[in-house]
């Protein structure tokens, strides 16, 4: 039974955690684009490529978080197990 | 699903390739030079002028995965990459055509000895951590394209499930057609991002090592 309650613990909060170290990052990396943007107008288009390129990795750790979370999910019970087992 | 994509790829590149002009008129041959060129820009602004000669594999690359993540987009069918074989076979792929690049253009000695590290009496500390970062790369391409794929599809069915219960059960609203707009977006991202990585990569390996490490 506290295997059951510390696996939903894990997923309720391993993603949502994930994402704030993700939102942080990925506002930095915004913010020091858009700086760059603003400096040299006519570098807009490899900042932005490069932008892009670096939300996308920041955003990859995420995902591990995520995939994690789903590989996890998986093994729950579903409810009508986990009725006959509390009532037991 | 994933031959089935290759296969019309295949097709359409033989025929809009068979009749070739010097002087482009016809609109199929300029819509695919113009494919071709920025691509080449592409590997080449990164690369250097010797990375020519990887255009090709770096373009089908980007082609082939843009391709198979729309694919998850028409209705009843999924991504190729949604699973993580696909993903896995192409990051296998990326991890030994940079590293026999990387023998092939600087030698097997030189390609060792980076893995080394750099005084060479730090080897025994060195060389596990080296080998450790080299396979989390493929680890990293692999997982992140497919965690992406996969969630964005499963974003999709989710919101898809839940367009019959606004109304209950009389009228489905297509909830999911936002997410599908953006869905478009991140899959070309996703495979800008596998191919920047991998131009990245091959860059590495190539390069001679003497200027700065």
């Amino acid at each position: 039974m506290g295997y059951f309650i510390a696996l939903v613990i894990a997923v309720g909060f391993g993603v949502p955690v994930a994402v704030i170290g993700g939102g942080l990052g990925q506002g930095k990396a915004a913010a020091a684009a858009l700086e760059g943007i603003a400096r040299q107008p006519e570098a807009a288009g490899k900042i932005q490529t490069a932008m892009i390129i670096g939300l996308a990795l920041i955003e990859s750790l995420v995902i591990y978080a995520l995939v994690l979370g789903l590989i996890l999910m998986l093994k729950l019970p579903d409810t009508a197990t986990m009725l006959k087992l509390v009532s037991k | 699903m994933a031959c089935a994509v290759a296969v019309v790829i295949a097709i359409l590149a033989i025929l809009t390739t068979r009749r070739l002009k010097k002087v482009p008129t016809s609109t199929t041959q300029n819509l695919v030079e113009l494919i071709v060129s920025s691509l080449n820009n592409f590997v080449v602004g990164i690369i250097g002028p010797k990375g020519e000669k990887y255009t090709p594999f770096i373009g089908t690359l980007f082609i082939y995965i843009l391709c198979m993540n729309l694919l998850g987009l028409i209705p009843t069918l999924r991504s190729p990459t949604s699973s993580i074989n696909i993903t896995l076979s192409l990051a296998l792929i990326v991890f030994v055509t940079y590293n026999v690049a990387g023998i092939m253009e600087t030698g097997f000695r030189r390609w060792f000895r980076h893995l080394l590290g750099d005084p060479i009496w730090l080897a025994p500390l060195m060389f596990p951590i080296h080998l450790v970062g080299e396979f989390a790369r493929p680890l990293s391409l692999s997982i992140r394209l497919y965690g992406n794929i996969f969630g964005e599809e499963t974003i999709l069915a989710v919101l898809a499930g839940m367009s019959i219960l606004i109304i209950p059960y009389v009228v489905a609203i297509p909830l999911q057609f936002p997410m599908m707009l953006f869905a478009v977006f991140t899959s070309f991202i996703q495979a800008l991002v596998f191919s920047t990585l991998t131009t990245i990569y091959i860059s590495i390996a190539v390069s001679t090592h003497e200027e700065g490490h």
